[in-house]
Formats: C-alpha cells, structure tokens, sequence
C-alpha cells in the first residue's frame, strides 16, 4: 500500500480515496489492463496520474469514478471507496471531465447542459438557476445560459463540462486528459479553471495526462504506472522526477526539462526514389475558399466559413507543418487539398509531372489516380478502418494500385517493426487502442510512398517512443522527396518542419438578427406530433378524391396561418420553401401511389386522383408541423406531459441531439476510401453496394461509441440512478398547443362531412 | 442457467464489493462453477435484472434508433425504383421492398436484450426517419410502433433468452403482421383480400430474410467492430477472439 506521508495535503473535508487491490480484465484482452492497484489519496491532494500508452490510466480513473462497467465489461475484483462508500453511492460525489471535448454533452444549450446532474439528483427546479450560474461563474463562461452548447470552442466545452460536474458539488474530480485535445491557448485556459477550482474548494483531484510538464506544478503528488498496469512510482512530483526522470522517460512518459526523443530511422530502402526532385512544388493551393454547412434534422443549415482566401505551396522534399487554434480551418484546408472537400473558390493543382491524363486536379481524379499521389491520415483514425487484419488494412492501398505484392508486403513490415506494431500483425485493428490505431493509419497511409501525405494531427496521443517512430517515418517519406503537411499543435513536430504556416480562422459574415418566429414554433412537440398524426384520419377517411381536395384546401390555409409571423423584427425567411422541400418525398410517394394503382388496372382517373390526393392530405401537416419539434423540449414533455418514464426520454433527446453528426461520420468514411483507393465506382455494382455497407457499418460504430462514452459522462452525473428526476424547464400545455390540435381537427372534420 | 453469474450490475454499485465480483464463465458459457450448463449455446441474457435498463442500454437503442432512422430515410428516397418494378410484375411483390424498415427492432433486440428494446429501437427509427420529411408523414410513426411491437412479441415468446439466427429471423418475420394489417386499411386499399393476404405473407418471409437475416448478420459485425463492448453479443464475439 502506498499512501506516502510527505505529500502534502491541503484540507478539504472530504474526498478520501482508497483503492485496494484492483484488478481488472475486459473481455477480449488476455492480460489485465490494472493488476493489483493499491493507492490512497488523501482527502483535498492533488494527485496527476502518467504512465505511457495503454497503461490502463484512463482505466483507473473510470474506476475511481465507479463506471468501469457502464460500457465495458470484464473481470473485475478489489475494491474502490469514496470516504468509505462505494463511488457511486451519492451521485455527483465525482466529478469526471472526459478527453473529448463535447463527449458528454446532453442538451442544447450550456444552461440546460449544467443542470442536467441537478435534475437527476431530484433538486428542486426552483433551487436550479442559483446553482448553474455560479457553476457556469466558477469556470468563467459568462457567455448567456440559452447559447447553444455547439458554438463552443474545445477549450470553453471541457470548461462546461466541469461546470456541469462543480455543480454536484463533487468531493473528488477526475479529469481524463482534459487537454489533450485541444491548442495551447484553450489548454492553457482549462488549467487556470482547474487549478483555481480546486484549491478554492478543496476539492481531492487526479489528473491523468500523458504530457506532464504544464502540470507538474499544479500536482502535490505524482503517481506513475508502467505498461503493465502497475504503480511504479509514487511521490512529490519534484522528488519523483529528479530520482526518476530519466527512467520515465526512457518508458516513454513526457518528462519535462528532457529534450524530445530523437526520431526513429525507417530502414535503408524501405523507400524507393520519389517522383519530383527535392524542393519542386507538389501542390499548389491558390485562394482557396471552403465552407461548410452544416444540415439540421428540421432542414435547417448553418453554414460557416472554414477556408478563406488560402494560398499554400506545398514542395516535394520538405515537411510543413500547418498551426492555428482549434476550429481555425487547418483539417478542412487539408481535406481541400486533397480535393476531398467541395470548395467554393479557388484552385487546387498538382505539378504536371504528377497529373492525370492532363488534370491536375485532385478533385476530378479517380479514387486510384487519388491514392496514387495523395495520402490522409484522418484525426479519428478508429473510423476508417477497413480490414479485418493488421497486415490486410495496411496493404490496402497498395493492393488496389496493384503494386507487386512482395515488395509492398517487405515496406509494410519494415513500417509497422518501426512504429512498434509488428507483433500485431494479425490482431483486428478495430480492437488497437487510441493510439494504436492512428499510427497504423500512418503507415496504411505512407506504404505505397504516395507523393503528398497530408497528416492531420498525427502526433497526437503518442508517448515519447510512439512520437519518435511516427516522427521518423514523417521524415523518411520526406527525405525521399515527397511533400508532407502535418497539421499540428505539437511544438517538437513544429519545430522539425522545414516550413510553418500559421492558419487563422476566416471571418465569418455576421449572424443575421434573429427573425421573427411563425405562430406554430409556439406549439409544443406533442401537439405538433399530435396536429401530424390526425392527418392520418383525415386522408383515410377521404372516400373521393374531391373531398381530398377539399381536405387539402383547408390544410394549405391553415399552414399559411401557422407560418404567419406577426410581430416585429426581419422576416424569416424560407418558410413555405422549406415546407416544400419536406413535401419532395410526399409527392414523389403521391405520384407513385397514383401510378400503381393504375397499373394494378384501375384505369380509372377518379380513382387514382383519389389515391395520390390521399398521401398529400397524411403527408401535408407533417412536412409543416415537424421541424419546429425541439429535442429537449420533445424530453420535457414526453416526460412531465406523458409521465413517461424519465431515463428513456432523456437518452432520446440526447440521441436527438446528435443525429446531425452521423452525416459527417457518413463523409469522413467516404473520404479515407476514396483516398485510399477503395471508392466505389459506378462501373462496379459489387463495389457500390461494399461502400453502402462499410458507410452504414460505420456510422453504425461511431455513433455507438459516442453512446458509449455519453453513458460514462451521463452515469457520472448521478443519471444511473435517476428513477425521481426533476426537470429543469417545465412543460405545460399552453393556448398554442390547444390551437393546434384543434385546427388540425378541422382537415379530419371536413372529410367526415363528406362521407 | 450460467446467465446467473453474468458479470456487470448496475453501474456505480458493482465495481466496489470487496470481494471478486465476476466470474468469466458467463461470457463463455462452458466454464465455470460446474452446475451451470447454459441454456442455450451462445445466447447470454442480458446483465443484471431483465428490466434493469442501465444508461448505456438506453444510449445504445436510442443512437441505434436514430442511425437507422436516417438509414430509413435514405432507403425512403431509393426504394421507389425497385418498388415499382416489383409493383408492375405482381402488385404484393412490394413487400419485399418494405422489409429493410423491419431491421431496427431486430437489431435493438439482438443488442439489448431486454424486454421494450425492439420497440424502443423501431419506434425511435421511425420518428427521426420523419423528421427530414417522408411520403408518410406522421404514419411512419404508427408504422413503427406495430412493426416494433412485433418484434418485441418475438422475443418475449422466447423468453427473452435466445438471441441466435434463428430468433432474428422470428422477430423479423413476426415484425411484418401487424404492420401489414395497418396498411391493408392505409396504403392497399383497393386491393381485394387475395393480395392483402399475399402482401402479408410475402412481407413475413422477407421480413425473416431480410430483416432478421441482414440484422443478424449486422448485429455480429457492430460487435466484431469493437462498438458492443458492453453488451452480451460484445462479450461473445471478443472472448472468442482476445489479443
């Protein structure tokens, strides 16, 4: 047992912490990932947790938090108690703050999203606008509590998600990396709110990270595993460092005040000569413009600038390392590059040497004439996986170019030795680690020795050996004169590149002022749900296509009322062209209808009038009712209205929430295809209908990983055990919800008058 | 029954006993304490209590609902082509195109394991796949409610202890009756009984087929894919195959 009584201790009443003899096993590994833990904190210390790539540190954590088992499941024994109780025992007694910015939010806006542990623990709506300001004061977002959790940066989202945590007012906080995505600026500004907030407080505080300088004095203690799950070192960071460093270091941890590791040499011949000579321009990128819209459930886009007014030449030989804040447009500008994008203005050219068939540019090529030249490697590496072995997922490119086998088998192996992934030859890449898994797509991406790699954050999440090898092969593919860009926060990646770009967010046109809002967004979900489905009777009951009409007719005048906006303020605009976008699919449907029944031999224009009309009248009311439906507020009132039951109701609208991140896991999937060579093409039905089912798998996964990591954050806000929530915003049924359903009875009154 | 010694409670309350908490036989079904023969081969019932729906399960079916919704949504624009070509050989046909919309109660069933996952999942798929705007309209939605409560028949007649091929392809085809019976009186109205009938049938069969068949297959790939981890088909896909 280690529980060292020189570290210092600063108050704090509560938050002791002591695990004993913990180990664990998830399903699918032979080995435990924790093996015998033993580790006391002290009620108040401030305990920073390294150890190197798969060490089981995040693992720990999600233990002391009591939510190993809530989207894992293995062998667990030992014990884990929180001031001599199980950690979930009072929910909100831990605060957790996950790698990923943005991972745990559950609703719309940062107000809404800080109460949501409050909710679950039953306090009182009246007692909630108190405690989610001075939640939201504590870690400086003083932005208005109704801003959409979206528009917040990375930095500003790990902050809410503390906030959400402050106000359970926990006795221990665990932050999981809480910076390990995001630029120094944003990095800087989550440790300033950490630090102050815990010694305010008081509050017991482990930190896992794999960089420890930045917090090395923020720490009173300093506890290392080794790779095989074990506490191998344990004191005041000071003490520790200076008897350790160098050992921690060659383990492969981030020690502060040791020089970067110097990169890994891929062995002679692994590539051959490249096809420019050294410092002629591979790429050039002339006043790029590229945005991005981002398509809504209610049909509604947003758009944004991403790329504006970009110039960049990219030169075989050299490496250049794109830098810039988070959001400010260096992963899009990548993507453009590779043509991967559409783009709203500008020119992408390669050099003549490397054009196809005359074009040069990327974006007309073929997805093999693509894979040919250009590589990317993606930031979430997990999702364009598409082998079932190690060995098949790296030779992939190379075997849709049709590269002799043997060679490309002898590059592939020497790559994989070098990056420390050759003992896993035949593994499933789908089960690497994090880490694992972006250095495969390293060397899935530089096996064929592509002329451009464009590698978007590539060192990300490596220790000091991993960083080396990734290093090393950014170096060798370079200094066998092709070009390579790597998009960066990391200063040893910058300071080894030949050139530095600095990309900076392009100003975006001003947000229109907020326009007036039409009658019917004042109606609740359910009475919009309710207005949709009584269309249903209405059109069945409809015996002759002229009380169809008539039918129509009266809900064509009552959509016009519930557009209308009155008041002050701009128009808003796209109102009946939105309606008429959500009736493409009805009257599509109506014409289909129409035409089927007069091939079944009808012939009979009453009767098919009758038919098509029929689907306009179901379809009319739920094309205008359905997209003024807010996710929240569907939660609220299914819940509070409905007593429905309250857990399922809130993972609906988180789900609600999301939907509109699976079309860009949808787009990522297709990109990492085509750019590998493996794209459909229309000439192969076999390879549509691969493509159709690797996009569905993955949209699949991704977006069931995102469920899994919502079901840690949820759990450690106390939603477990929320069987007696209550409910932030109150739900009642008003005059509009009444309106509503009353006029929609009117289309349903007007058919039963002509039966 | 080995189901009993299924690891993984609640969350929050199970990682702290002081004692092992877990034993491995339930995720292989063979070892173990030696009384336990399991039930039926490489089906493991879902953790804890039946009902005892954990935050991850309901995650799972409402991101699974809402990504077939889309998928939903998606087929909804293409199904018109081959629909009609089916429609112009033999009107029923298009029961074969209606089918993949059976897919979700399966898959949420075979995922979850616990009795309302099928419907939840098929109910939730139906009302995103709503909201972009189909040729149904609100109907989708009831729609949905019938072809999940189907599946949820499904899988209570087993007990909501199998979970194999075959019981995919029950809940499938049982996904197709009531669903029909809705559209004889919505969509099939001029249709004598003769077609009515054959549409049933001709969606039941494909409904095993495709629904439950292509939800089967599916189901197996999300947990080869690593995205199951913490649910029983997770367990029996990764302990086959560790690294």
């Amino acid at each position: 047992m280690l529980t060292p009584d020189d570290v210092p201790v600063a108050g704090g009443a509560a938050g002791r912490v002591e695990v004993r003899d913990l180990t664990w096993r998830p399903y699918g590994r032979r080995e435990p990932v924790l093996r015998g833990i033993d580790l006391v904190v002290p009620a108040g210390q401030r305990l920073l947790l390294v150890g190197p790539s798969g060490s089981g540190k995040s693992t720990l954590l999600r233990a002391l938090a009591g939510v190993l088992e809530v989207a894992d499941s293995g062998e667990l024994s030992g014990s884990v108690l929180l001031d001599g109780t199980e950690p979930g025992a009072r929910a909100g007694a831990v605060g957790l703050v996950l790698q990923e910015p943005g991972a745990g939010v559950v609703s719309a806006t940062i107000g809404r999203d800080v109460a949501f542990g409050l909710e679950n623990t039953g306090v009182p709506r009246a007692d909630m606008p108190d405690r989610v300001a001075s939640a939201l004061a504590a870690v400086h977002l003083t932005m208005p509590q109704d801003t959409p959790t979206h528009a917040l940066s990375g930095g500003e989202q790990q902050r809410l998600a503390l906030a959400g945590a402050l106000a359970l007012e926990p006795g221990l906080l665990l932050l999981d990396e809480p910076t390990a995505m995001l630029d120094p600026v944003n990095a800087a500004s989550v440790r300033e709110v950490v630090d102050e907030v815990t010694r305010s407080r008081g509050l017991t505080t482990v930190v896992v990270e794999h960089r420890l300088g930045p917090w090395v004095d923020f720490a009173d203690r300093l506890v290392v595993l080794d790779s095989a799950g074990r506490v191998v070192a344990d004191g005041p960071p000071g003490r520790v460092l200076a008897d350790e460093g160098e050992a921690l270091a060659a383990q492969g941890i981030w020690v502060p005040g040791v020089a970067d590791p110097d990169p890994i040499p891929v062995p002679p011949g692994t590539f051959g000569p490249g096809r420019l000579g050294a410092h002629v321009v591979a790429l050039d990128a002339v006043d790029l413009r590229v945005e991005r819209s981002v398509r809504r459930l209610d049909g509604s886009t947003r758009t944004s600038v991403a790329v504006d007014a970009q110039w960049l030449q990219v030169r075989a030989g050299e490496s250049h390392a794109l830098i810039g804040p988070s959001g400010a447009g260096k992963s899009t500008l990548v993507l453009a590059l590779a043509g991967l994008v559409d783009r709203q203005g500008g020119q992408v050219r390669v050099h003549p040497e490397l054009a196809v068939e005359g074009g040069r540019d990327p974006r007309d090529w073929s997805t093999k004439d693509v894979a040919r030249t250009l590589a990317w490697v993606p930031q979430w590496a997990s999702s364009t996986l598409v082998a079932s072995t190690v060995l098949d997922e790296v030779m992939t490119t190379s075997r849709a170019l049709g590269l002799v086998e043997s060679e490309a088998l002898a590059r592939c192996r020497a790559l994989l030795g070098v990056l420390g992934l050759g003992h896993l030859e035949q593994a499933d890449p789908r089960h690497l680690s994090g880490g694992e898994q972006r250095r495969l797509a390293m060397v899935s991406a530089v096996a064929h020795q592509p002329a451009v790699l464009l590698a978007d954050e590539a060192t990300v999440g490596q220790d000091r050996r991993t960083w080396a090898a990734v290093v090393g092969i950014l170096e060798a593919l370079r200094d066998a004169d092709s070009a390579v860009v790597v998009t960066t926060h990391d200063d040893g990646v910058v300071d080894r590149a030949d050139r530095v770009t600095t990309v900076s967010r392009p100003a975006q046109p001003p947000s229109p002022p907020t326009p007036r809002r039409p009658l019917v967004a004042r109606a609740g979900p359910l009475a919009l749900l309710a207005g949709s489905l009584l269309a249903i009777p209405a059109g069945v009951v409809s015996p002759h296509w002229r009380t169809s009409l008539a039918v129509l007719a009266t809900q064509l005048v009552l959509m016009g009322l519930a557009l209308a906006a009155p008041g002050r303020g701009p128009r808003p605009r796209g109102r009946a062209a939105g309606v008429a976008v959500r009736m493409v699919p009805g009257l599509v449907g109506a014409v289909s209808v129409a035409w089927s029944t007069w091939l079944l031999g009808t012939r009979d224009l009453d009767v098919v009038a009758t038919a098509g009309l029929r689907v306009l009248v179901i379809v009319l009311p739920s094309a205008v009712l359905i997209r003024y439906v807010d996710a929240d507020a569907l939660g609220d009132h299914l819940a509070q209205q409905l007593r429905l039951p309250a857990r399922p109701v809130v993972a609906l609208a988180a789900a609600l929430q999301r939907v509109h991140t699976f079309g860009d896991t949808w787009a990522e999937i297709a990109r990492a295809r085509r750019v590998r060579g493996i794209a459909a093409t229309a000439r192969s039905p076999r390879s549509v209908l691969d493509e159709v089912w690797a996009l569905t798998l993955g949209m699949l996964v991704r977006s069931l990983q995102a469920a899994a990591v919502l079901a840690v954050a949820m759990d450690a806000r106390g939603f477990a055990t929320a069987s007696r929530r209550t409910w932030a915003h109150a739900a009642p049924w008003g005059l509009a919800d009444s309106l509503v359903l009353v006029l929609s009875l009117a289309p349903v009154a007007v058919a039963l008058l002509a039966v | 029954m080995s189901t009993t010694n299924t690891p993984a409670g609640s969350p929050g309350t199970s990682t702290t006993s002081t004692a092992t908490t877990s034993t491995p036989d339930a995720s292989t079904g063979s070892t173990g304490t030696g009384t336990t023969t399991p039930a039926r081969r490489g089906s493991i019932r879902a953790s804890g209590s039946l009902f005892g729906w954990r935050t991850v399960d309901l995650l799972t079916v409402a991101f699974l609902g809402a990504a077939f919704g889309i998928a939903y949504w998606g087929w909804g624009l293409a199904y018109g082509g081959p629909a009609d070509l089916l429609g112009k050989a033999f009107p029923p046909l298009q029961g074969i195109t209606a089918a993949p919309w059976l897919m979700a109660g399966v898959v949420g069933g075979l995922v979850i394991r616990r009795p309302g996952a099928a419907l939840l999942c098929e109910v939730i798929a139906a009302l995103v796949s709503m909201l972009p705007g189909t040729q149904w309209g609100a109907s989708t939605l009831v729609s949905g409610i019938l072809q999940g409560a189907g599946a949820e028949i499904a899988f209570l007649l087993l007990g909501y202890g199998a979970f194999g091929l075959g019981a995919a392809a029950l809940a499938g085809a049982l996904s197709a009756p009531l669903e029909a019976v809705y559209e004889w009186q919505v969509y099939w109205t001029d249709w004598g009984m003769d077609y009515k009938l054959l549409y049933g049938a001709i969606l039941t069969v494909s409904g095993a087929v495709i629904a439950g068949g292509l939800g089967w297959l599916l189901t197996r790939a999300l947990a080869k894919a690593g995205a199951l981890g913490a649910f029983p088909v997770g367990q029996e896909v990764r302990e086959t195959r560790a690294v």
